[in-house]
């Protein structure tokens, strides 16, 4: 169906704006760095080289990409549906802890390893599965039950990590993913297991979801115009439920998949630094990537690769790493604005 | 249990409510006219670590007072993205924090000692030490400001404005009001409460900087509207509610024997557990402004 | 009350005005809504309000009268024109310089907050400083208000907890509080509960007070009774203006329809006495919580044209929406071919045979951002062979939306790749047509089907129409074009207030009749 992927491309619009912003949230990002009196350039350079520069660097940037990608899904499918989905970082908690819960347990490997996914998807989706029914029953705006729901999580997970799943050898941390049940590493000396795999796959069949499914149709159609969709004889709440189960899935997968793909512990470790974030900035791959999955396979590679280039640029530049979150923060601002291009060229008639 | 530590939680317990009440009472102000702003754990972060540099070098009250403005400066770019460039609210609310936690890591990286930054003795506001506890001033301007928000929101032709417009905005608009100006205002001077309680907790409470010094309080502070229904009285209610089981989560973490009865991650859930309660409509009702989270358009 | 003792009369004496000196006008207004309606809304329209007079513009809906209303007041910006106030031009850029300029305008749909009081509403308005409460002044200038006009009201009380009449009253009194010197009303008597003959014995004090009132109507009888002068618009264009003293109904019908007399198209009758359609004294409320069907039955045979003439806002949207699952039906039953339809989702409804061609097609006729070829199949999608199980069937769909694309003449260069929201409104009438008429339905509920279309294209709807007709289908007809109405229906029902007041016989009716039926109170 070359057609298809045709369609994707002629939206220039969308990738447009993306560049549009992505210059405005490095340019701004430059101007801090000389400001606080770092060399511009030289940072940048060693983060796109650190990013992307080598086979190494690269691996590392897939293997930050893995989470966003799943993260930057659920947000994906609730907007092309009209809905706010940020309940990612809530359900990855509980995903990432799924698949710890049953390596608690000695169980044949390959077992272990499938049932760890289907686990970590059960627990993404009872944690959307709230949001979807106080939406469709009661009209609860999901953006304030998964925001409580995300809290509420948060501090469950702190629970589950110092109570129920720890480690007994080392406190601070929980009981490792099983050997059997991890995925293997794909570039030998980094960070990058086959868990990438996932995420794509992820990303394409919700692709086909929605541009080849009837269901990613009637999604798309309420996402535009919910009356239109309702005349179309689209059923809200099948909607509803399907996305934010979906959405649960991916959230839960993203979460299981960093921790049994993260060398060299495999655990999930007390104040969870590691996992924390990925929910929100998930969301903001999402946006970079336009919300079509295929674009935010692209971002979440960029991002991923900013995260480990990050680090080259606070090694060599000796600027912190946490400059590529103000970037980031700024490129999403900017997404905020429908008529982004349309502000530019009513300033650019101005001057 | 001894009443010396009840006492002490309920001093905890006014400390803590300080930046909710004071974020929650701004973000009414914003949301009675019409827009969210989720963006308020990354001003709370920002403002805490301005704050505590303005204190370090002018003295305490610069230091609540640059809190303010960054409030305000952050407040004012939410608002002209989202009233005036028609903008996602939540998707800049969320570019927000992403800023905020970038640049107050960044920021603190620079300063020296990645991750924290201990605010000195002589910058910190001065607490008044009764024998009962030590109190901050703070405190009493925490419980004001509800009252005050209040009194403009449901006394003063300036709240009416500011209602109307969440409410009904061609209404609004039919009456001359300037339904963008409106917005943009009500949600800078919100967040420059937000600004305020950052400071707070650097300049007065805490007493120093991380890069995770909010813990959530945006959030908790979002919860606390739903909570009060956009009533500010009740916000002190709720602020009050939620700082106390924030300090109770504190104590019950130094207690072992308490902590197996009662974990204190579970008494820290608590409020969001009630307020998702409140939401679904098990308790009580919550009514927005029919127009909240909708772009204005004339035509 | 005479000129010189009442605080209008003052008022003439303190200004420079006289009765009957023009105190507002409007000359050579254009008005065009770029992308939405193809031709222009206002064309070249004249119009004047002279002090101490109650002029009235009457129309059908789409003549443009709430537009007109809506530039005088300010609300909405001129395309071309100027607007005089007392002889000098000005700019009107927003409604507060339309309070600036002494116009004040009471809208259809009423701008109050609804859950503040009423002071608390005319204190938005109110010029004083923002930190002060006014509401006890306002009160109080409230109830000097409501004496001096005879409009009762109690400032204290909330909008949401008032009667649709009373929130009229407090509408307006809210614009009286700024003494405007020109009082637009838009529709005033279109709401059920409002007292009519209350209201024009309070305009016709205030206009010997000598206020200048302009009252936009569709009711020809209301028009000659309150009016001193009526403006008739058709189209957006000014057909002329005359002394109520002056003219009577006839004339009127004739300005408000046209001259010509139509055509009813050529057919075998009815041969069937299958009910398809059912309806039995359904009832429903509006967007607003207002009543909108107050127990409508009618039935619609198979191979039948039902019309339903009347100005748009009598309830027939509301029909249409109950009929196809879009509405809550408050009472009453819908029964498609002998089973009870009511209240039913709209996917049944679809599933039962009901075809709908809606009256607002962009916002919900086809989903703009949607492709073409998507928005052809928007409801058959779901079916085979449309789809394969779960998966839909792409080269289908290409081959189909070609097919309708061409049979229907819906332009588009790429099926796949452009926006629907391209289109012309024409041609996306034209994609809906389409979509709704290619299975041959059993029944198709049409609202407004030909609005906006070129004449062509009208006829070919006509034709389709007829042709599906003589195979079986049913039609609910919903038009404001009586020729419409007249060439197609087999019978044709006038709807007034949410009541059908009258059923002719398609091939007998007089047009002068059904007209007037329109045009007059139930």
């Amino acid at each position: 169906m070359g057609k298809r992927e045709l369609r994707f491309f002629g939206r220039t619009e969308e990738l447009k704006k993306t560049v549009i912003a992505g210059i405005i949230g490095f340019a701004i990002g430059a101007l801090i760095i000389l400001v606080y009196g770092y060399d511009p350039t030289a940072a940048y350079t060693a983060l796109f080289s650190g990013a992307f520069g080598d086979l190494y660097n690269f691996s590392e940037s897939l293997a930050n990409a893995i989470p966003l990608i799943l993260t930057a899904l659920t947000f994906a499918i609730g907007f092309r549906g009209g809905m706010f989905n940020i309940g990612a970082e809530g359900q990855l908690y509980l995903g990432a802890l799924a698949a710890v819960t049953v390596s608690l347990f000695h169980l044949p490997p390959l077992f272990a390893f499938v049932l760890s996914i289907i686990f970590a998807a059960l627990a993404g989706i009872i944690w959307s599965l709230p949001v979807a029914i106080l939406k469709a029953a009661r009209g609860v705006h999901e953006v304030i039950s998964t925001i409580m729901l995300n809290w509420i999580s948060h501090y469950l997970a702190f629970y589950l990590i110092a109570q129920v799943l720890v480690d007994p050898q080392r406190a601070e941390k929980t009981v490792s993913i099983a050997e059997g049940a991890r995925f293997a590493v794909l570039m030998p000396g980094t960070s990058l297991s086959y868990g990438i795999f996932v995420s794509l796959v992820a990303a394409i069949i919700i692709y086909l979801l929605l541009w080849r499914t009837v269901i990613g149709f009637d999604i798309r159609a309420m996402g535009y115009n919910p009356q239109a969709a309702a005349y179309a004889g689209i059923e809200k709440w099948k909607i509803i439920l399907f996305v934010f189960i979906a959405g649960g899935v991916t959230a839960g997968l993203g979460g299981a998949v960093h921790v049994m793909g993260r060398p060299p512990t495999y655990a999930v470790y007390s104040g969870i630094p590691a996992i924390r974030g990925l929910g929100f900035e998930g969301l903001a791959v999402a946006m970079i990537g336009r919300n079509h999955p295929i674009g935010i396979i692209f971002a979440g590679i960029f991002f991923g690769g900013l995260l480990a280039g990050g680090r080259m640029m606070q090694l060599f530049a000796q600027v912190p790493l946490e400059m590529v979150r103000v970037v980031e923060g700024v490129v999403v601002l900017f997404l905020a604005i429908p008529e982004l291009i349309r502000l530019f060229s009513f300033l650019k008639k101005r001057s | 249990m001894s009443s010396l530590y009840l006492w002490g939680i309920f001093i905890g317990s006014l400390h803590a409510m300080v930046p909710i009440i004071l974020t929650a009472t701004g973000e009414t102000i914003g949301e009675s006219a019409g827009l969210f702003n989720i963006g308020l754990e990354g001003i709370i972060l920002f403002s805490a670590l301005t704050g505590a540099l303005g204190a370090e070098a002018g003295g305490p009250i610069i230091g609540l007072l640059v809190g303010i403005g960054t409030g305000f400066a952050i407040g004012s770019i939410f608002g002209l993205i989202n009233s005036y460039f028609k903008g996602v609210q939540l998707i800049a609310g969320v570019g927000i924090n992403l800023f905020s936690a970038g640049m107050v890591a960044f920021w603190l990286i620079h300063l020296g000692v990645p991750g924290h930054h201990a605010v000195p003795e002589e910058s910190r506001l001065i607490d008044l030490y009764t024998p009962l506890g030590n109190f901050s001033p703070m405190i009493i301007v925490a419980i004001l400001m509800p009252i005050l928000v209040y009194w403009l929101l449901f006394r003063t032709k300036l709240g009416l404005k500011i209602r109307a417009v969440g409410e009904n905005p061609q209404a609004a608009d039919v009456a001359g009001i300037n339904i963008y100006l409106v917005r943009f205002l009500s949600t800078a001077i919100g967040a420059s409460l937000a600004g305020l309680a950052g400071a707070y907790i650097s300049v007065d409470w805490i007493g120093s900087v991380t890069k995770e010094i909010s813990a959530g309080r945006g959030f908790i502070a979002l919860a606390t509207v739903v909570f009060s229904g956009l009533n500010p009285l009740l916000v002190l209610l709720g602020g009050f509610i939620f700082g106390f089981f924030d300090s109770l989560a504190v104590w019950v973490s130094t207690m072992p024997a308490v902590q197996r009865v009662i974990p204190w991650q579970l008494v820290s859930m608590a409020p969001y557990i009630v307020t998702l309660l409140i939401v679904a409509g098990v308790i009580g009702r919550v009514r927005f402004p029919a127009a909240m989270g909708i772009p204005y358009e004339r035509e | 009350m005479s000129v010189s003792e009442s605080k209008g009369g003052i008022k003439l004496q303190n200004s420079k005005v006289r009765r009957g000196d023009i105190i507002l006008e409007g000359r050579g207004i254009c008005k065009d809504f770029p992308g939405v309606w193809e031709h222009l809304v206002l064309d070249h329209v004249d119009i004047s309000i002279k002090a101490g007079e109650i002029h009235t513009v009457l129309g059908e809906n789409g003549a443009g009268k709430t537009v007109i209303a809506n530039i005088l007041s300010g609300f909405y910006s001129l395309s071309e024109g100027q607007i005089y106030a007392k002889g000098k031009p000005v700019y009107l850029k927003s409604p507060r310089d339309g309070i600036k300029y002494g116009v004040g305008m009471v809208h259809q749909e009423l701008a109050l907050v609804k859950p503040f009081t009423v002071a608390q509403n005319i204190a938005l308005g109110a010029a004083e400083s923002d930190l002060f409460f006014p509401i006890p002044e306002i009160e109080r200038r409230v109830r000097e208000l409501s004496k001096k006009y005879n409009l009762y009201i109690d400032p204290k009380s909330r909008i949401e907890d008032l009667s649709a009449g009373e929130q009229q009253r407090a509408e307006i009194i809210k614009v009286l509080y700024h003494e405007p010197e020109v009082l637009i009303l838009d529709e005033p008597t279109s709401l059920i509960s409002v007292d009519a003959e209350h209201l024009f014995v309070v305009l016709q004090s205030m206009a010997a007070m000598g206020y200048g009132i302009l009252f936009i109507t569709h009711k020809i009888e209301e028009a000659l009774q309150i009016g001193d002068r009526v403006t008739v618009l058709r189209l957006g264009k000014h057909i002329g203006t005359r002394e109520s003293s002056k003219t009577d109904k006839s004339e009127l019908v004739k300005l408000m329809f046209g001259e010509h007399t139509p055509v009813h198209l050529e057919r075998k009758p009815v041969k069937s006495e299958k009910v398809v359609l059912e309806v039995k004294d359904l009832k429903a409320l509006g967007p607003e919580g207002e009543t909108a069907l107050q127990g409508i039955s009618f039935t619609v045979r198979e191979g039948e044209i039902f019309g339903i003439a009347g100005v748009s806002g009598n309830g027939q949207s509301e029909l249409v929406e109950v009929i196809t699952g879009l509405r809550h039906a408050t009472g009453g039953q819908i029964i498609i071919h002998g089973k009870d339809y009511t209240n039913h989702s709209p996917g049944d409804i679809i599933r039962a045979g009901v075809s709908h061609i809606p009256e607002k097609r962009r916002e919900m006729g086809v989903i703009e951002a949607m492709t073409v070829a998507e928005n052809v199949v928007l409801k058959d999608v779901r079916v085979y062979p449309f789809s394969k199980g779960s998966f839909l069937n792409l080269p289908h769909i290409t081959q189909h939306t070609n097919d309708i694309v061409s049979r229907f003449g819906a332009l588009v260069s790429d099926l796949w790749k452009s926006q629907t929201r391209i289109l012309s409104g024409g041609n996306i009438q034209r994609l809906i047509l389409g979509r709704e008429t290619w299975r041959m339905p059993k029944f198709i509920a049409a609202a407004y089907p030909t609005h906006g279309l070129d004449a062509k294209a009208i006829e070919h709807t006509w034709e389709l129409f007829m042709q599906l007709r003589e195979s079986g289908t049913s039609f609910l007809l919903i038009s404001e074009d009586l020729d419409e109405i007249m060439a197609l229906s087999d019978k044709i029902a006038v709807m007034v207030r949410g009541k059908i007041v009258g059923i002719f016989d398609g091939a007998r009716a007089k047009r002068e009749e059904i007209g007037l039926m329109i045009a007059t109170e139930a």
